[in-house]
């Protein structure tokens, strides 16, 4: 017997016979994405090019457009006020991102060591981030109004006077992020639950029967195996910073003399406050994605880097 | 992998390069629509519908329903009336525009975006129209070239209101012509002897500022559309009012607290904090409904000149709509002598017609209040009007309450202030060109 005579049945190379069914199962993934991804490419891609496109013309009006090359990023990078909102919107990321980042781990782990209730009390500190953020803004004006505002009632019961909040530079950049704080804390503490709640609960047993301290087993077991979830959190914390915007404008309108003007304020004057400037709000939006995504890059970097070492 | 990676970023690249050649809009105001024809027929409008876009501050939504009602009425065409949020306003005609959906009239507060867009009406109603009306309104309502592409609907002026009833409560009688100096002087009275948090009230708006820049004798923007900031005069009007905020008689949470955002101080009066209120004619309507207490509205202190600063909003037609023709009309029709007049009295508005503005009318409640306010237009110095509507008065007035802040604030001291203001007039006519 030869081997030509042998009926010698070829195993087909992938993806040349039964390529139908390959290719329908291959495909079927992109179908299901296709909807979503055409909605994403609608509404986001293509507003996103074009305002990349809208970056260098210049427009008042939103009909005519005047090619103007780089000018509206080298007006916006000559401009002390744009710095000044990079400043501001620093202070405030910075800020924000450390307190809620920091208040949400000890808050995940205060519900998580709770034995019962544990998810009514995760959803009313959830609750805040379904609260509409105009309506947030316009809630916390009221509590920090110098002279009726429940903050200031509640220091002055205890003779701490009462501070300007919205009235002090310095102040209102505190209380911005107190704010945002406040909307965000209930969210980032729930991701920081469920990867608290990823963690094998031997390994607390096994630590425990060794004598380890409850700080010891956060410090040596919690915080290492919980860093692929607080990288998440930390991510998402500086992108919400960054674009932080709605509650501040009902809040301190990016008062007082501008202290609390942040770069999405920024944009939005100059896109839709008038005089209508849409090429130069669209140079900014380029140069605040720009940021967000090389911060974003770094944070993903240097949180994948402690985790090899 | 890397080299799918590459691809995807080449192609990522290229959409991006091709998407920057392709110009958005267009690059060139439009030209064409119809043109005007030699007479309007208003016969000839039965059946036809055209849309308007407007925006309300209240009262005078019932005013221009019924004139529409009327007009309808009168004509057979049908009105399509759009309310739309004013801070919408600009964005919103601009995008039907761009996309060749131009309504056929507008009531807007700033023409100049509009006027490549907007019928000229010296066109179809001759080159006399703009003197149908008082000089100071017209010459709003015209370009440099004397093209005339908005007709002035409604005009306001600034104002004082005061608390009747806590100015007899303190036993200070209500004025009829008073200085600044006399006016503080009154209201702290006032507000002591009513246990009132604040003397005076003024909304934060460059409009209002500018109101105290005038009394003290200068304008931002001159008539001839230069610098005419008087920086003597400015820093005068600016130290006067800066220490009345930050000695809290005019109350500093509020000019601080309330950001780059325009607000008004009328729930301050409405709340009884505040004897003396700074604002203008369009708060007669809201005050008759939800003051508690005898209001009144009184002369403008004067300090190196009287009256107060002028606003207004404008009717433009549109060329490129369905029927020019017909929004043109209609814009004339309502502008007319009895119909604004009724308008008017309805909506607390101030006329804009020279023969309205000369022989007055009687509203039919408030009359006094509003006689006050008109009587305030004769009073005020013409070289507010051109002030007040120059293109660039929008970015100088933005300039003026962000700097005013900064003093407020203790960030700098009122010389270093009217020096950027009057850097940022120059840099606002500039962007005007």
């Amino acid at each position: 017997m030869t081997a030509a005579s042998a009926p010698v049945r070829e195993r087909p190379p992938r993806g040349r016979v039964h390529r139908g069914r390959v290719n329908t199962r291959r495909l079927a993934p992109y179908l299901f994405l296709l909807p979503n991804m055409l909605i994403f490419a609608v509404f986001t891609i293509w507003p996103a090019l074009n305002g990349f496109n809208l970056s260098f013309y210049d427009s008042s009006n939103g009909r005519t457009f005047k090619p103007v090359g780089t000018g509206n990023y080298s007006a916006i990078l000559s401009d002390e006020e744009f710095w000044a909102v990079v400043r501001h919107t620093l202070v405030y990321t910075v800020g924000f991102v450390l307190i809620s980042t920091v208040l949400a781990m000890a808050l995940a782990l205060m519900i998580n060591a709770q034995r019962r209730g544990r998810g009514a009390i995760s959803a009313a500190y959830f609750l805040p981030i379904v609260i509409s953020p105009v309506v947030v803004g316009i809630v916390w004006r009221a509590a920090f109004d110098r002279e009726r505002g429940m903050v200031n009632q509640g220091l002055s019961a205890v003779g701490l006077g009462e501070p300007g909040w919205l009235v002090e530079p310095s102040l209102a950049m505190v209380a911005i992020i107190v704010v945002g704080t406040w909307i965000h804390l209930g969210f980032y503490a729930m991701i920081l639950m469920s990867g608290l709640q990823s963690i094998d609960g031997s390994l607390y047993e096994a630590a425990r029967i060794d004598g380890t301290t409850t700080w010891q087993a956060i410090r040596l077991i919690t915080m290492p195996l919980l860093r692929p979830t607080l990288m998440v959190v930390v991510i998402l914390a500086t992108i919400a910073g960054f674009q932080s915007f709605d509650f501040i404008f009902t809040l301190t309108g990016g008062g007082p003399v501008s202290a609390t003007t942040l770069m999405v304020q920024y944009i939005y004057e100059n896109g839709f406050s008038y005089p209508i400037e849409y090429g130069l709000a669209s140079a900014a939006a380029v140069i605040l994605f720009v940021v967000v995504f090389m911060v974003t890059f770094a944070n993903y970097v240097l949180g994948r880097r402690s985790d090899s070492i | 992998m890397r080299a799918q990676t590459t691809i995807g970023g080449l192609a990522c690249v290229a959409l991006a390069a091709t998407l920057a050649a392709c110009a958005p809009g267009t690059a060139e105001p439009s030209s064409g629509g119809q043109s005007a024809p030699a007479t309007v027929d208003f016969s000839s409008f039965k059946g036809k519908t055209l849309t308007y876009v407007y925006f309300t501050d209240g009262p005078d939504e019932k005013a221009t329903r019924d004139a529409i009602a009327k007009f309808e009425q009168e004509t057979g065409a049908k009105v399509n009336l759009q309310i739309v949020p004013f801070a919408d306003l600009n964005t919103a005609l601009q995008a039907r525009l761009s996309g060749g959906n131009a309504p056929e009239v507008a009531r807007v507060s700033d023409w100049h975006p509009f006027a490549d867009e907007a019928v000229d009406f010296k066109q179809y109603f001759g080159s006399d129209y703009a003197s149908e009306f008082s000089a100071g309104a017209a010459g709003t309502a015209q370009d440099a070239a004397g093209h005339m592409y908005a007709v002035p609907s409604d005009s306001t002026i600034n104002g004082p209101f005061i608390n009747v009833d806590a100015f007899k409560k303190a036993g200070v009688a209500v004025p009829t012509k008073w200085t600044w100096e006399e006016l503080v002087t009154s209201a702290k009275k006032v507000a002591a002897a009513n246990q009132m948090p604040y003397a005076v009230a003024i909304d934060k708006s460059g409009n209002r500022l500018s109101t105290v820049l005038s009394q003290f004798g200068t304008v931002m923007v001159g008539k001839d559309g230069t610098n005419a900031l008087d920086k003597a005069k400015a820093a005068k009007a600016l130290t006067f009012f800066t220490d009345l905020v930050k000695s809290n008689a005019s109350p500093k949470d509020f000019w601080l607290g309330s950001g780059s955002k325009y607000s008004g101080a009328n729930e301050i009066f409405l709340a009884k904090q505040v004897p003396v209120y700074l604002s203008g004619p369009w708060q007669v309507g809201a005050f008759a409904e939800s003051a508690k207490f005898t209001w009144a509205a009184v002369p403008n202190p004067c300090e190196e000149r009287c009256g107060g600063f002028p606003g207004g909003k404008f009717m433009v037609a549109f060329k490129n709509s369905k029927d020019p023709v017909l929004g043109a009309a209609f814009v004339q029709w309502m502008n007319r002598a009895e119909n604004q007049t009724e308008i008017d009295k309805t909506a607390f508005w101030l006329p804009t017609r020279k023969d309205l503005t000369e022989k007055g009318f009687d509203y039919p409640t408030h009359d006094a209040d509003m006689k006050v306010f008109v009587s305030q237009i004769r009073e005020t110095p013409e070289d507010t009007w051109p002030a007040g509507f120059d293109p660039a008065f929008t970015n100088s007035a933005k300039a003026l309450i962000a700097e005013t802040d900064k003093v407020v604030a203790g960030q700098q001291d009122v010389a270093t202030a009217v020096d950027n203001v009057s850097a940022e007039i120059d840099k606002a006519i500039q962007g005007a060109k």
